[in-house]
């Protein structure tokens, strides 16, 4: 469980000190399930700061929605902060303008599995170690923190923040890298046919909200590909052509770049679990390039670079 | 609106007549256009108002929202005149006479001509947008119109000489005594006999008298903002102010949503509005 | 006219009414439920507190839907849908209303949207009030209410085992001719559940004089307040059975001009070709969304341009609550308009 209280008190210092000067985190959201992104820019607004399971965002998407000057300090758990390298290596953020209050993460809280399992007349949600205590209208209800999980939290394999400036909370033991790996070799197994027909269902529930662009760090470009009308690359509509060029190219448009963080699975209204593409193309990169993106600054993507020594004759 | 079966979505067939630039620089050319069918022109003559607007097609690229620029005395064809900006008016002004061309229209409010018979009227132009001005100058300089109407005084305001539209038709009104034009580009320029200076700085320089007079300013946002107030400061009062304006728009018909101002479409209650209907509105333009 | 109907009778209803309609039920797709075409063997879900994920204005306004077709030589022709006749069960008042205000938009004098009329023409209405109120919903504060019967022509209230059907029109007689007529006492049982309902639901916001606060305070601080952590994205619009925006685009390899969902909270909503855009950023789209529901809705049909049915709250990935964001625009400086 998160310091709360220490928590504040560095949020508190970094405003008071002007170390920052808008600190981005989460605070109470008008619902229970809902904690909001916010941003504090005044140590008396640190009182209402939370950090608890249910913060379902990457804030790290929020960075490059600031000024680039401007100082921000932000809460960052394992895969925030390795978006938010990721951002610093894109050029987006140097990091001399930034402070990470790293956050060891225990999981997200998928609020979806809590209304499946208890509806959503919802009163109040408490995490307590390892059990998560909901109260609803028609009574009280206790699981397992385990069994709540967003999925990709359950495959994460950094949940310590690798860079941050100051770390709240004891860190925590990797992942077991094993487990993401498997996920997609599973999936593999499957014969194209069944590969194909799981694509197609789930890609055909889209509604082109791009509620999950809009919620993933990496996706900042001001005119995304769909939007633009000369060449026309795909169809703009949720016809399955227009759907399935959608998924396809944003997953590719991610290689090298998605922290598996699961955000945009969150946010997607239709259930759509998108997040099958993104982790094939990175147990892609990390068994043909070794490369695991935004553990730290420095590294730069494979993709994103070219050296005289490439093995591909083409890219010189 | 025009009342044929079609629906309001499908564009009313049209053929390219005659097609030729306005401007030296090739940015803004003029597209004359035919009906393929003489139910539609019927259609369309019955309904249209100058200062009305129509969405040209063109297939597989889209439409593009272009005002009126023609009278209906002046025959049996719609005249548009259009700024190369983005994909639909290339491919725009990349059509040549014989090419075919989709049309829905009229649509919009037009200017209230009914209102303002018997008014003095103020023209003032800038640009491009000019082409609804140039629509009524000449409907209302008509001699089946003219008498419905005052005094006649122009104000035709271009960055250059060469953006000048109409050209051919400009001269011929500085010659007319019937009307006062007063054109002016932004710097000077040699043989350059007319105003020197942006458009809200001849309009306070003309001074035309409010009394008995309605003024139309129609141009880019940035001449807009700064002629209403100059017609203000010279007593025109907010009702007798208008101007047409423009939004990206879609549908032209106040069902896609996106064009409006506050609870009005542009596309459906205007593009004309008075001074006295805009400050009602929000400044969300 | 008012009917009774045993709950176990009701799959074979339905079942009967497909000989000469489509009928559209809520069933289970993933983890939510989504009207679809009656099957012989769907499941339906018509006991869940809530209403379906996505708004049923999606059967009159579909999400991609064929405007024009392109003919050779560059022609055009209308694109000839062939609508059904069909009977949408288990729509919930909050969406019905929604129906019945975007009529208000697609059909008027001399602008008659011709494929929305088609569908609402050929459309059959059975409404299921709510008579347990759902969480997130605020139809009773919007002027509206669980069982609310505008646009239906049917409204079932759930007694138990049995519904209390209330005819509304001549089709809605139709559908339910041959059932027992409910005694006085079902029927005043019936009523009871629905103002108990009614009561039940929590105001979420005081609508007094919220029009005028937010038209008079078009430039305040508040907007950017409101939508700091807004994301941009369609969630909220698209989920909204009220919003009707749509885009116009010409699909060229299949030669037809489409028009989309669209949403006034993406940037390129109002972009013009200039680059110029009269709403740049999150703040002045948010500005657009909540005044044309709870301003503009107003001055055009004297109705609030929102039925509370909660979805927005639901499902904003950054948890946005618009009752909030009503509550505190109460706060906002305002005069009485002291109009005729």
């Amino acid at each position: 469980m998160a310091d709360l209280d220490a928590i504040k008190a560095e949020a508190k210092r970094l405003l008071s000190e002007g170390v920052v000067e808008v600190l981005v985190a989460f605070m109470p959201g008008d619902t229970p399930l809902h904690p909001q992104p916010a941003f504090f820019t005044n140590p008396d607004e640190v009182e209402n700061l939370v950090c608890n399971g249910l913060c379902q965002n990457n804030l790290a998407t929020f960075l490059t929605r600031l000024p680039k000057e401007k100082k921000v300090g932000m809460l960052v758990r394992g895969c925030e902060n390795r978006s938010v390298n990721a951002l610093v290596v894109e050029k987006q953020k140097s990091r001399e303008n930034l402070y990470l209050v790293g956050i060891p993460c225990e999981g997200i809280i998928d609020w979806r599995k809590i209304v499946e399992r208890v509806g959503e007349a919802v009163l109040a949600v408490n995490e307590n170690d390892d059990q998560v205590e909901v109260e609803t209208r028609d009574g009280h209800f206790s699981f397992m923190k385990n069994e709540l999980l967003h999925d990709s939290c359950l495959r994460c394999s950094h949940p310590t923040p690798v860079s941050a400036d100051i770390l709240i909370g004891e860190a925590l033991a990797e992942g077991n890298p094993a487990t993401a790996r498997e996920a997609v070799e599973e999936f593999a197994a499957q014969s194209a046919e069944e590969r194909h027909d799981w694509f197609q269902k789930e890609a055909e529930r889209c509604i082109r909200c791009y509620a999950c662009r809009e919620a993933c760090p990496m996706c900042y470009c001001t005119e995304c590909f769909v939007d633009h009308i000369e060449p026309r690359w795909t169809e703009s509509g949720a016809t399955p052509a227009g759907m399935q060029g959608w998924h396809i190219v944003r997953a590719f448009h991610q290689t090298g770049r998605c922290t598996s963080c699961g955000a945009c699975e969150r946010a997607c209204p239709m259930d759509i679990k998108m997040t099958y593409l993104t982790e094939k193309l990175n147990q892609d990169m990390k068994n043909k390039y070794n490369f695991e993106v935004g553990l730290d600054t420095q590294t730069q993507p494979p993709f994103a670079t070219v050296t005289l020594d490439d093995k591909n004759r083409f890219t010189v | 609106m025009p009342s044929n079966s079609r629906s309001l979505y499908t564009p009313i067939p049209m053929h390219v007549l005659h097609g030729y630039y306005e401007s030296t620089d090739h940015s803004l050319k003029t597209l004359e256009l035919s009906f393929d069918n003489a139910e539609d022109s019927q259609a369309f003559f019955e309904a249209f108002n100058p200062g009305q607007f129509c969405l040209l097609s063109v297939a597989g690229k889209g439409e593009s929202a272009l005002g009126v620029a023609s009278a209906a005395w002046e025959g049996d064809f719609v005249r548009f005149t259009a700024q190369k900006m983005g994909s639909v008016t290339s491919a725009l002004h990349a059509l040549k006479a014989g090419d075919a061309i989709g049309m829905r229209g009229p649509l919009g409010n037009g200017f209230p001509l009914e209102d303002w018979k018997g008014k003095n009227l103020v023209i003032i132009g800038g640009g491009c947008a000019f082409s609804t001005l140039y629509a009524l100058t000449k409907h209302v300089h008509h001699p089946t119109n003219r008498d419905n109407y005052g005094k006649l005084t122009l104000v035709y305001g271009t960055r250059t000489s060469g953006l000048c539209m109409y050209k051919h038709d400009i001269a011929a009104w500085h010659e007319n005594e019937d009307m006062e034009i007063h054109q002016a580009i932004d710097v000077p320029e040699d043989n350059w006999l007319h105003h020197v200076g942006y458009v809200p700085d001849v309009v306070r320089q003309v001074a035309p008298s409010p009394d008995n007079a309605v003024a139309v300013v129609c141009g880019p946002p940035i001449m807009t903002k700064f002629t209403l107030p100059a017609l203000v400061e010279l007593g025109f009062a907010p009702e007798n102010i208008f101007t047409s304006l423009e939004k990206r728009m879609k549908c032209g018909i106040g069902k896609c949503g996106r064009c409006n101002l506050g609870p009005k479409y542009i596309c459906k209650h205007g593009p004309v509005f008075s001074l006295a209907e805009l400050n009602a509105l929000p400044a969300d333009l | 006219m008012n009917l009774i109907l045993e709950k176990q009778a009701l799959p074979g209803l339905l079942q009967s009414w497909r000989e000469q309609f489509d009928v559209y039920v809520p069933q289970k797709l993933e983890r939510f439920s989504h009207f679809m075409p009656l099957l012989d063997t769907s499941v339906l879900v018509t006991d869940e507190p809530h209403n379906t994920r996505i708004p049923p204005k999606a059967l009159f306004l579909p999400m991609t839907e064929t405007l024009v077709k392109f003919t050779r030589f560059g022609g055009y022709e209308d694109a000839h849908q062939t609508i059904h006749p069909r009977i949408i069960f288990g729509i919930r008042p909050c969406d019905a209303q929604a129906v019945q205000l975007l009529d208000t938009s697609f059909i008027q004098e001399g602008y008659t949207d011709p494929l929305w009329l088609e569908r609402r023409e050929k459309t059959i209405t059975i409404g299921l009030g709510c008579h347990e109120p759902c969480h997130n919903g605020f139809c009773t504060t919007v002027g509206y209410g669980p069982f609310n019967k505008a646009d239906l022509d049917a409204l079932l209230t759930d007694i138990g085992d049995f519904y209390l059907i209330e005819t509304l029109s001549e089709a809605g007689e139709t559908c339910f001719r041959g059932l027992a007529s409910a005694s006085d006492e079902t029927y005043e049982h019936a009523l009871n559940i629905q103002h108990t309902a009614h009561d039940q639901m929590p105001v979420a916001f005081e609508t007094e004089n919220l029009k005028e606060k937010l038209e008079q305070n078009f430039n305040s601080q508040y907007w950017e307040a409101v939508s700091q952590s807004c994301l941009g994205c369609g969630v909220c619009t698209f989920l909204c059975p009220t919003c009707f925006c749509f885009d116009i685009a010409d699909e060229t390899q299949r030669r037809e001009r489409v028009r989309n969902w669209d949403t006034c909270m993406f940037r390129t909503y109002s972009l013009e070709a200039s680059g110029h855009n009269p709403r740049p950023s999150r703040v002045e789209r948010t500005r657009q969304r909540l005044s044309h529901k709870f301003v503009y809705w107003l001055d055009q049909v004297n109705q609030i341009g929102c039925t509370g049915c909660g979805r927005c709250v639901r499902y904003c990935p950054v948890g946005l609550d618009i009752r909030a964001m009503l509550r505190r625009a109460q706060s906002l400086p305002f005069e009485v308009s002291h109009a005729l």
